[in-house]
């Protein structure tokens, strides 16, 4: 009982990084009133990217170049709905096609159909001490990203709800006219957490293919970008509650393989359909408890005009 | 140049802009004559080998392209119609691909398991889509305007709770079709003869019904969107829900029944699919149509006519994205065409102050006269 309790958290841990710097990315991009639907696309350039780079470079460095295409598509995203305006949700979906097949497109060009040629994998730590209790090894010989996930969530809600640059980024995601009448720059503010949320979500990307796995695969990220955002929604738009939730996924996924391998029996009760399913409905269940006192910015989504009030 | 064209502008500059783009994209990665051959492969493979025909008279080299090509543009005519329709409302439904899936299967599961004629079975097995979609964009809608949550978020949820029970649970549990002779087979039991949309030109070419019933589809949406009084309250509803109220217009209404009827659309979609080339619900739906469909309304600025124009252009390119895999380019380059042209059409603000600033200084230079 005890190996498969540890089994599940190791797989866990394994798995929940990638997850929990996605949702913090749409979190820092959203709190500052920009929507950001396309997380996918951001996390499926760093994975490319990030393996990529890895062929000719250490992988820890390549994991940077990955963050940095990351950025580099949200800032697509962020010209577009920051300096023209554009629908946000639009140019956050065009992003996610771009990056779909774009991504196949250099795939094949490049390398072959399936995958890019397998890296080296980030290094995994080894925790001294811990690693010979049993339970608590599940956390030791993880990368050093994994420790950095959880720990990032504490520091963002610090830097979010402690310092001067936190309040003015909540404040720009709820009334950012307010920001300017104080002198400052509501574009300048919404492009560093797109730019920033870009970043993460690359950094998210680069995790799977460094970490989770050894190369770049077809349908990376299949999807888990979405599970982020359902993430950051589940979790009301707090880099903690993103966190929690990102963990509990990952965790139920975790759990669900896990029984796949161990216990098919339960399977043939519970079906893997409604355990896939399950983030999602508990997401939509609670947005529907909370109805109009849902706790998204509320300026989210909402161009910024100088002139408009 | 009428002001009902000027609208296009935007939108067929950004497809050229992207049709460029591409062709450099290859150009970089291999080398121009690969570039120009793989644009040629892929008109060939939507419109026909037109050289082969005029030499050797076959008509098959004709058909079957264009067939192939007819079926992908009525799959992104409903997908493009289900997301305009909801955006007419001043919904922005990005759920189409959770409502094809349930259409898919509904319509999979009634042609499997009825046994009628084909004049009943097939409208029958359309309307089953139909109503699986509306239900679940319904789900979308009132979660939209009873309790307040963002239609965006809530059909990003049921997109993929639609994905996990359809694929994961119903069509290799419940549905699944009973294994015969041996082999196994993903998906659902296969349709009835009954139930398939019937060839059009016979063995030659896979044009189905599904293409001229996309087009009578898009015609009648059109009809109500201009022409009725319920098309216009709804587009009264989503251009100024404020101003709708206070003429009248029962605002919520109209904007539940505009995104039952894109669910509709989306889950037609999926019969078409199912009924027209799949024969069973397969394992999985593959190809993302319904967020094609985003794509589609959008560069189709979300006008019938527009979203039908840019779906046949689209579907002939997707259609002859299968003949680029002889030139060693990934048969899903049509849809990074796709995606680039939403990209530039995002941009449309863009593309509208170029316009201006031209017009601008055309004027400055009239000006000084004065």
């Amino acid at each position: 009982m005890l190996e498969i309790l540890e089994a599940i958290l190791f797989s866990t841990l394994d798995a929940a990084p990638a997850l929990i710097f996605a949702a913090l990315g749409g979190v820092l991009s959203e709190r500052a009133g920009v929507v950001n639907v396309g997380v996918e696309g951001q996390m499926r350039a760093g994975a490319f990217v990030a393996a990529v780079a890895a062929l000719s470079m250490p992988t820890p460095l390549a994991v940077v170049v990955g963050m940095v295409a990351g950025a580099g598509l949200a800032s697509v995203h962020g010209y577009l709905s920051i300096r023209w305006r554009s629908d946000q949700v639009v140019s956050g979906m065009a992003i996610n096609l771009v990056a779909l097949a774009g991504g196949t497109f250099l795939l094949e060009a490049l390398y072959s159909p399936n995958g890019t040629p397998p890296i080296e994998q980030l290094p995994r730590w080894q925790l001294p001490l811990i690693d010979a209790v049993p339970l608590l090894r599940a956390l030791s010989d993880h990368p050093g990203l994994a420790y950095l996930a959880l720990v990032l969530p504490f520091a963002f809600h610090a830097v979010l709800h402690h310092t001067p640059i936190g309040l003015r980024l909540r404040a720009v995601g709820e009334k950012p006219h307010a920001v300017a009448t104080l002198g400052l720059s509501v574009p300048a503010l919404r492009w560093g957490a797109v730019l920033g949320g870009g970043l993460l979500a690359g950094l998210g990307g680069a995790v799977l293919s460094t970490a989770v796995l050894d190369r770049f695969e077809q349908h990376t990220p299949a999807g888990m970008g979405f599970m982020a955002l359902a993430a950051m929604v589940f979790g009301r738009w707090t880099p903690l509650g993103a966190f929690g939730a990102a963990c509990f996924f990952a965790f139920g996924n975790a759990l669900r393989i896990g029984l796949a391998s161990s216990a098919p029996g339960i399977l043939e009760v519970i079906p893997q359909g409604f355990l896939l399913a399950l983030p999602y409905v508990l997401t939509l269940l609670l947005l529907t408890i909370q109805g109009q006192r849902s706790s998204a910015p509320a300026a989210l989504g909402t161009p910024y005009e100088q002139e408009a009030r | 140049m009428g002001e009902r064209w000027r609208g296009a502008v935007p939108s067929i500059l950004s497809v050229l802009l992207a049709l460029v783009a591409c062709w450099a994209a290859i150009a970089l990665t291999r080398d121009m004559t690969v570039a120009s051959e793989a644009y040629l492969q892929m008109l060939y493979g939507g419109l026909g080998q037109w050289p082969r025909f005029l030499e050797t008279g076959d008509a098959g080299v004709l058909a079957r392209p264009l067939g192939e090509a007819a079926g992908k543009a009525a799959l992104l005519i409903l997908t493009g119609l289900s997301v305009a329709v909801a955006f007419k409302a001043g919904l922005f439904n990005i759920g189409a691909q959770g409502q094809m899936v349930v259409g898919a299967l509904a319509g999979a599961v009634v042609g499997a398991q009825l046994a009628l004629p084909s004049v009943v079975h097939i409208p029958l097995a359309l309307l089953a889509a139909a109503l699986a979609g509306a239900a679940w964009a319904l789900i979308a809608a009132i979660l939209k305007l009873w309790r307040g949550v963002h239609e965006v978020i809530s059909t990003i949820m049921l997109n993929w709770v639609a994905v996990s029970l359809v694929d994961n649970w119903l069509s290799v549990g419940p549905l699944r079709a009973v294994a015969t002779g041996g082999h196994s087979v993903s998906g659902t039991a296969e349709i009835e003869a009954t139930a398939h949309l019937p060839r059009l030109l016979g063995d030659i070419s896979r044009l189905n019904l599904g293409f001229p019933i996309a087009l009578a589809v898009a015609l009648l949406v059109w009809m109500w969107l201009t022409r009725t009084r319920r098309g216009f309250e709804t587009r009264a509803a989503g251009l100024g829900p404020d101003a709708a109220r206070s003429a009248g217009i029962p605002v919520k209404q109209r904007a539940a029944e505009a995104m039952a009827l894109s669910g509709a659309l989306a889950g037609v979609a999926g019969a078409v699919l199912v009924l027209g080339t799949e024969f069973r619900y397969p394992g999985m739906l593959g190809a993302p149509y319904g967020f094609d469909g985003i794509a589609i309304a959008l560069i189709g600025n979300n006008n019938p006519l527009g979203v039908t124009a840019t779906a046949l252009f689209f579907g002939v390119l997707r259609a002859g994205g299968t003949r680029m895999q002889l030139l060693g380019v990934h048969k899903s380059f049509p849809e990074l065409i796709q995606g680039l042209a939403l990209l530039f059409v995002a941009g449309r603000l863009v593309w509208l102050a170029l316009l201006k600033r031209r017009k601008a200084q055309a004027a400055s230079t009239e000006v000084p006269r004065a």
